[in-house]
């Protein structure tokens, strides 16, 4: 049983090598042609000066669509499939000291700020929604760690977040449907690019990433959430 | 514009460690390490395949005039981070379902336990 196993995954293996190793060697990656000529036309339509950003949220902007539904799919995932068993002896969360405590409290709106700006300025400077959003839900479980899963779970209101958490993938779903109903092309700004480098300069790049940020927060807390609900304080 | 072929070599090698361990380890934990790895080696080679030596970041306005690293693979590995991230923790969360039925994370065990429990059944 496992030496068929094992012969089975070496043959695995040298296949998928061979299959790399040809893909590898036989597609001619072009070498020395300076800088793709998309980059300068990407930079001008979108007005962002973050190109990345004007990838993902303007070029390829339903693929990253996709991708949120996948997440959002997988968080709704982990809280049904967590929430239908109750754990059954859960061990008792050890107390912090008062300094950890009063450090972790006074951390949290910092990195929220620090999340917050990183979405606001995604189109700007290094950044964006996934990264302002992971950055945001790292303070809230560094408060987790500190005070406790179940003293921050109580503080927030958990009919309004999970109303919102579906809220803002259909927000931003409806806002990339919402340029083709006006007859703009499907992929264009919903909001016409300024340009110039301000915060308002790339019309609904920040709006997105806003929007993401604040999605991405919601999502990671839950599952966070979920699993310390489920198996207990760290 | 070139590419690191040494980097892509290595992304390869991290793909065949990464079948291995999801193929010959027994333990589910080690199973979604030999996923991660697979995962890594997937935003290894989409970087490979576009690094450029001394390139800007891609961020305007550049300073002294260089050539702009492509932003296109850094795009799809943003993707890819954010799927692994999805895919880890739901697989976690069936791991915590087995192991909570069966107490214990060997693949092999669970697959008899299931196939004895199935047995007793029928």
């Amino acid at each position: 049983m496992t030496r068929r196993k094992a012969a089975f995954a070496i043959t695995c293996l040298l296949l998928t090598a061979a299959l790399c190793l040809l893909v590898a060697r036989s597609v001619h990656l072009p070498g020395g042609l300076g800088e793709p000529q998309y980059i300068r036309e990407l930079a001008s339509r979108t007005g962002a000066l973050n190109l990345v950003a004007s990838i993902y949220l303007d070029g390829r902007l339903y693929d990253t669509i996709f991708e949120l539904i996948v997440f959002s799919v997988a968080v709704l995932g982990v809280r049904f499939y967590l929430s239908e068993r109750r754990p059954s002896h859960r061990p008792a969360p050890i107390p912090e000291s008062h300094v950890v405590r009063a450090s972790a409290e006074a951390l949290f709106p910092f990195l929220l700020l620090l999340g917050i700006y990183l979405a606001a300025y995604g189109h700007l400077s290094p950044g964006g929604g996934f990264a302002g959003g992971t950055v945001a839900a790292s303070g809230l479980m560094l408060c987790s760690i500190a005070i406790g899963a179940d003293a921050v779970a109580r503080r927030i209101h958990r009919p309004s977040l999970e109303r919102l958490e579906w809220a803002l993938p259909l927000t931003i779903i409806s806002l990339a449907i919402v340029p083709v109903l006006l007859g703009r092309p499907p992929l264009a700004a919903l909001f016409p690019p300024r340009g110039g480098g301000g915060i308002f300069s790339s019309g609904s790049i920040l709006l997105y990433n806003l929007l993401i940020g604040i999605k991405v927060f919601i999502g990671s807390w839950v599952v966070v959430h979920g699993f310390i609900e489920h198996r207990g304080e760290i | 514009m070139s590419y690191s072929p040494s980097g892509i070599d290595a992304a390869i090698a991290l793909l065949g460690i990464g079948i291995l361990v999801l193929a010959l380890r027994r333990d589910l934990i080690l199973k979604l390490l030999g996923l991660g790895l697979i995962n890594s080696s997937t935003i290894l080679f989409l970087v490979s395949i576009r690094f450029t030596p001394d390139a800007a970041i891609p961020i305007l306005p550049v300073r002294d005039a260089g050539i702009v690293a492509d932003p296109l693979p850094q795009a799809v590995v943003l993707s890819a981070i954010v799927i692994n991230f999805a895919i880890l923790a739901l697989a976690l969360v069936f791991v915590m379902i087995l192991v909570e039925r069966y107490h214990t994370t060997d693949s092999e065990r669970i697959e008899s336990e299931v196939a004895a429990e199935q047995g007793g059944e029928g």
